[in-house]
């Protein structure tokens, strides 16, 4: 079994549980809500997310990230219910490190993307019940392929490929229709973008969704709090500083706002 | 015919015999801390023999492969079962030898009825700070040390001392990572040039085991000579790294630039 690499399998041969059974919510609120976006620049990927964690109409926390890395090459954005999203996140950066540490290789974009779509449909249960749906965006740099890429998921799992751009989130209808403008009769199209441009557009694009949607998170720059980016591209995963994002913010989005 | 304890003591102490045996043949492996970290390096003649295990552990092993490969599973199951059930920094090398492997290479060294493992095994844990690194060997009865700096694998304890002295000789200021490829591969020759000289002694050639060591010039000579159709093997947990996992293998092209410029005349 160890001959495989499958970390999730052995995970399970020791007792472990995973979306178990999940009973209908009984008309209580859970922690969700979200606005993520990821999309193609000039150099690779861009991944976003507000910070915002609400349960009904009550703000849990406004420090959340819900852009993690999960290896070197990839990243993981969740949106839905974070307990069972961080679980999924813990579980396949795991998995991807056990299996290069037995196999010696690294496992490959295709294999890592399986991994996502089954721990999603391993969770059906308690997605539908509402005690645990996720809806990822998955994104890294594919080195068969030599591109970067985005996929994202439903809440069974079923998995689609961001060709330009690809949003999840409560946040994300509103959006959705800029980045289709954007790309389609923008200046440049998204993938033309520098890293500086793409940046800007992503505060831009953030700001949005938290102006119509009251369980996305925008920036607070009193309390120093601005939304995450990262950054893929061959040489890895790259987090914009804050101090990178506040300056940005003060000269390119907050006068527009 | 082992029911009498004697006899038990005595088919260990030809188990012991046969295991020394085994690793006569082997290449050493040295370990050895530098200023960002750990550096590890042997020659091999394919198989690789450095290990990553977990996110600051690296592994060095001399004997079987398949012994090793064993080994070397269950030691990445126990790290990422325990690393994921509670956290990376409860994955300690001290734990996984102590509770982990060493009862199990123990056990299988004293049943004697079964085969014992053929392996000798070191772990090196990459710490929070420089100075804080650990280093733990393994023998093949699952007796195992723990000690800090610098830690080697060879045929015999001798052998094993030997490379020892020879590296702390080096001093204890911290070594750049161009001075530990040096440094490590200095060490290496004169454990295998001794490993060679008792076998060579054994079986009644020339060289005798007694002959003084070589300078380092001396040494790289025979490094150069040892290595032709062999790898050069060498790995860090770079404590500088970004992420989490702090283990690589160091490529070729930065090899070139970190031997010696003895060694780097011939085709390594």
């Amino acid at each position: 079994m160890g001959m495989q690499g499958d970390f999730f399998q052995l995970l399970k041969a020791q007792g472990y549980q995973f979306g178990a059974e999940g009973q209908a919510g009984n008309g209580q609120e859970f922690t969700t809500a979200t606005t993520i976006l990821a999309f193609k620049y000039r150099d690779g990927v861009l991944v976003a997310g507000d910070r915002r964690a609400t349960a009904g109409n009550m703000v849990m926390y406004d420090r959340t990230d819900k852009v993690l890395e999960i290896d070197r090459h990839s990243v993981m954005a969740i949106a839905g219910v974070p307990a069972t999203a961080y679980e999924m996140v813990r579980i396949l950066e795991h998995s991807f490190k056990y299996y290069r540490r037995t196999q010696l290789q690294e496992l490959s974009f295709e294999g890592k993307l399986r991994a996502v779509s089954k721990l999603l449909k391993d969770n059906v249960a308690a997605a539908l019940a509402g005690t645990g749906a996720v809806a990822p965006i998955f994104a890294g740099y594919d080195f068969e392929q030599e591109s970067a890429k985005i996929f994202f998921y439903d809440i069974l799992g079923a998995e689609f490929e961001g060709v330009e751009y690809a949003v999840s989130g409560s946040g994300s209808p509103t959006i959705r229709g800029i980045l289709h403008y954007l790309n389609t009769w923008g200046d440049q199209p998204l993938h033309a973008m520098s890293e500086d441009q793409s940046a800007i557009q992503a505060l831009r694009l953030l700001t949005s969704a938290a102006e119509f949607d009251s369980a996305t998170g925008g920036v607070n720059r009193e309390a120093n709090l601005y939304p995450v980016i990262k950054l893929i591209t061959r040489e890895g995963v790259r987090t914009l500083p804050e101090a990178q994002l506040k300056q940005k913010f003060e000269a390119s989005v907050s006068r527009f706002v | 015919m082992y029911e009498e304890p004697y006899k038990w003591v005595e088919a260990v102490g030809n188990r012991r015999h046969y295991l020394d045996e085994q690793f006569t043949q082997g290449s050493p492996v040295v370990a050895l801390a530098y200023d960002a970290g750990i550096l590890m390096l042997t020659v091999s003649k394919g198989t690789p023999k450095l290990y990553e295990i977990y996110d600051r552990l690296a592994l060095g092993g001399m004997g079987h492969p398949a012994d090793l490969e064993k080994l070397r599973f269950s030691l990445l199951e126990m790290a990422h079962v325990e690393g994921f059930n509670r956290s990376p920094s409860d994955v300690t090398g001290g734990r996984m030898v102590k509770y982990g492997i060493a009862p199990v290479i123990k056990q299988a060294f004293e049943e004697v009825f079964k085969a014992p493992f053929i392996v000798k095994i070191l772990l090196a844990e990459l710490g929070q700070k420089p100075g804080k690194d650990i280093f733990l060997v393994i023998n093949y009865d699952g007796t195992f040390e723990e000690g800090p700096h610098c830690a080697v694998l060879a045929a015999s304890k001798s052998v094993e001392q030997d490379m020892l002295t020879y590296l702390r000789k080096s001093g204890t200021a911290p070594l750049s990572l161009e001075q530990a490829v040096g440094t490590a591969l200095q060490a290496w020759a004169l454990g295998d040039r001794s490993q060679r000289s008792v076998q060579a002694a054994e079986n009644g050639e020339g060289v005798a085991a007694g002959s003084p060591p070589p300078d380092a010039a001396g040494l790289y000579a025979y490094v150069r000579e040892a290595v032709v159709e062999k790898i050069l093997e060498c790995a860090v947990l770079d404590r500088t790294w970004p992420g989490s996992s702090k283990y690589r293998a160091l490529t070729a092209e930065e090899l070139g630039r970190l031997l010696p410029q003895d060694i780097k005349k011939s085709s390594l």
